[in-house]
């Protein structure tokens, strides 16, 4: 009688979960629904050099040093509290031509290629003119923590100073200064 | 003896009068049965339900710097409308992006385009989502179920990709909001 009583009692059990599963399945579809969104937004930085050709001239004169600018748009995000960002520059390619100038072997004492710097907030400018490198890179513009320029990106530009040595052949010679930028 | 006999055969008549009888009841009995009809009617209304599968959505971005962030769901739908009824499923931001000084939906930041509706039209283009007012997912038109016989998948779904501007204004950080898409039927 006892076992028989259990029997019926388990058969119940049964029957009423799987009504109860059934009824939370369909449970599960509603008038509506909703989902959460999140986005982690990290630092970052880009550059645009917007000037193509930057053409070293100088003014007609005696031995006048050749000058140029080179104009970037930069866009940076540094981290909040403890970010940092950096522009720089290198000679990737030193002028091409013998008898001409030369960043990494001037022909005489005294050459070089310089530039000074010109950026917008966030940025802080180089102190210049510093001497343009061949070997290492050298700085144009530093930012501190949670800088952020526009979503349009911000301006700066870096002039450039070519000596003007009359012991330079004459000619056309062309090097390459690659920018980089970065941000923590 | 003859008395006997004759009470016997008496007797045996009886018996098989009253087996006569008995069988005569039997076809009776059997059609002795009470039958009737009941008229059963349910009345279906339109009705529509969803569920939303991504509980939550990472919306991320690869490849080029300050490229847009972008991620996707997929909801899915059960409906039946009136001949000449229709559904509408929406989506609404439930608040901004918190916390502040990072993207912000108020700015016109997250869009979104939906695509592979298996029932109804899918919206057309970019849409962008708004705190203030529901925004257009799926379209349904009248004289549609969900199920067996019926039009489209059992559930339905649709797909929604979204798009987050990667602004250099935002402040570093995780920044989350809600989504609620819901959905009616006539």
């Amino acid at each position: 009688m006892n076992h028989s009583r259990s029997g019926w009692r388990l058969t119940m059990a049964v029957i009423l979960m799987a009504g109860l599963g059934a009824v939370s399945a369909f449970g599960q579809f509603a008038a509506s629904g909703t989902t959460t969104l999140s986005v982690t937004v990290a630092a970052e930085a880009s550059i645009s050099i917007t000037t193509t050709t930057t053409t070293l001239s100088s003014t007609p004169g005696l031995f006048v040093d050749y000058t140029g600018t080179t104009a970037f748009t930069y866009k940076i995000r540094t981290t909040q509290s403890t970010g940092t960002g950096a522009v720089n520059v290198k000679i990737t390619s030193d002028f091409a031509g013998a008898g001409g100038p030369s960043v990494a072997t001037p022909p005489s004492a005294g050459d070089a290629l310089t530039y000074s710097c010109t950026v917008a907030a966030p940025a802080t400018a180089c102190t210049g003119p510093v001497t343009a490198l061949t070997t290492a890179t050298t700085s144009v513009a530093s930012f501190g923590a949670d800088a952020r320029s526009a979503k349009a990106g911000n301006s700066g530009s870096v002039s450039w100073t070519l000596t003007n040595d009359p012991v330079y052949k004459t000619g056309t010679y062309t090097a390459t200064a690659t920018f980089t930028i970065s941000a923590t | 003896m003859k008395v006997k006999a004759k009470y016997m055969k008496k007797s045996l008549s009886l018996e098989l009068l009253f087996l006569a009888m008995c069988l005569g009841c039997v076809p009776g009995a059997l059609a002795n049965s009470v039958t009737g009809g009941q008229t059963l009617s349910a009345n279906l209304g339109p009705q529509a339900k969803l569920i939303v599968v991504q509980p939550s959505v990472p919306l991320l971005h690869a490849g080029a710097t300050f490229a847009n962030f972008t991620g996707g769901v997929t909801v899915q739908y059960k409906v039946r409308t009136t001949a000449s009824g229709s559904s509408t499923l929406l989506v609404k931001a439930a608040s901004d992006f918190s916390p502040a000084n990072g993207p912000s939906i108020v700015n016109l930041d997250l869009t979104y385009t939906c695509g592979g509706a298996t029932l109804g039209s899918a919206c057309s283009g970019s849409q962008t989502v708004s705190t203030t007012s529901q925004t257009n997912v799926v379209t349904v038109g009248g004289g549609v179920c969900t199920g067996s016989g019926c039009t489209g998948s059992d559930p339905n779904s649709v797909s929604i990709s979204l798009t987050l501007v990667d602004s250099p204004t935002f402040k570093t950080g995780t920044y989350t909001t809600s989504l609620m898409f819901s959905i009616s039927a006539i």
